[in-house]
C-alpha cells in the first residue's frame, strides 16, 4: 500500500497537478484504466467545486489531498477550510428536458457518487474532509494477476 | 495540456478531433475553440470524441453550450467517436438522448450536412 499527501492551492494549477500525480501513482501500480479514470473525474469535480465555491474571501487557501493505493483500491481523502459543505446533501441534478433548459448544475456531485464505490464526508476540526473509495477489483479479474 | 484538438475541413463541414482529457483545467480551450467554429450562422460541426479519454461535468457544460449556440444560430452541430468510458459518462449525465451522437466521423458529416 501506497499513501501520498499533497498540499495544493486553490487554483486551477493545482488541480492539474493532482490528476499527474493519480497518472504517476496509476502507473507505478499498474492499475487498469477505468478505476484510475474514475477518480481522476470525481477528483476534477471535488477539486472544482472547492476552488469555487468553498472559500468567498478570495484569499488562497490550502486543499490537502492524500491518495492511497493499494491492489484492491483506489482512495483520495481531501481535506480544506471552506464553509462547510457536504456535497452528498446536494438533491440529485434533472438529467431530463430538451437542449434549452438543460443546466449542468450538480452533475458533478453526480458523477462523483455514481463513479465512486463510496463517498464520506466528516467536517473534523473546521475542515471538511471528503473521502472518496474506488474498489479496483470491481473491473474485473484481467488484470494484475501473477503480479508481485 | 490534457488535451490535443485537431481541425479538418472536409468539403463545408469542420471536424474537430479531440483527444485526450476534457476537465477543468482543459474545458476553457475546448470552449473557445468550439466558440470559433460556430461563429457566424450556417456551420456545420463534427466534434470526434475518439481519441478522449475521459469528459468532467466542465465538459460537458462547453458542449452544451456548444450546442445550443448551435441551434440559436442555425448551425449544425454532431459528436461522434461516442465510446467506452466516454460513453459511460454521456449515459450517466443524461447526455447520449440530449447530443446529436454519429457513430461514425463519416456519418457525423453526413448528419450535419
Amino acid at each position: 500500500m501506497t499513501t501520498v499527501e499533497r498540499i495544493i492551492a486553490n487554483d486551477a494549477g493545482g488541480l492539474e497537478e493532482i490528476v499527474r500525480l493519480v497518472d504517476e501513482l496509476a502507473a507505478a501500480h499498474d492499475l487498469p484504466a477505468g478505476p484510475v479514470t474514475d477518480m481522476q473525474v470525481a477528483l476534477d469535480e471535488v477539486l472544482t467545486n472547492i476552488v469555487q465555491y468553498a472559500h468567498t474571501d478570495g484569499a488562497a487557501h490550502d486543499i490537502r489531498i492524500r491518495l492511497t493505493v493499494s491492489p484492491e483500491t483506489l482512495e483520495a481523502e481531501v481535506e480544506d477550510d471552506g464553509r462547510p459543505f457536504d456535497p452528498l446533501t446536494l438533491p440529485p441534478p434533472d438529467l431530463r428536458g430538451a437542449l434549452a433548459d438543460r443546466a449542468v448544475g450538480g452533475l458533478g456531485i453526480h458523477f462523483v457518487k455514481r463513479l465512486m464505490t463510496e463517498v464520506r464526508y466528516t467536517f473534523v476540526d473546521n475542515r471538511n474532509r471528503l473521502v472518496l473509495t474506488k474498489r479496483v477489483a470491481d473491473q474485473g479479474e484481467a488484470h494484475g494477476s501473477g503480479s508481485s | 495540456m490534457a488535451v490535443d484538438l485537431r481541425e479538418e475541413a472536409v468539403g463545408d463541414v469542420a471536424v474537430l478531433e479531440v483527444k485526450g482529457r476534457i476537465d477543468s483545467s482543459s474545458a476553457p480551450v475546448v470552449g473557445e475553440r468550439l466558440t470559433a467554429l460556430l461563429a457566424g450562422s450556417g456551420r456545420r460541426l463534427v466534434v470526434d470524441l475518439a481519441q478522449l479519454e475521459y469528459i468532467s461535468s466542465a465538459g460537458f457544460r462547453i458542449l452544451l453550450l456548444a450546442a445550443k449556440r448551435a441551434e440559436e444560430a442555425g448551425s449544425r452541430f454532431a459528436l461522434c467517436g461516442v465510446a467506452g468510458k466516454v460513453r459511460q459518462l454521456f449515459d450517466l449525465g443524461g447526455f447520449l438522448d440530449l447530443f446529436p451522437i454519429s457513430a461514425s466521423r463519416e456519418e457525423g458529416i453526413a448528419a450535419v450536412r
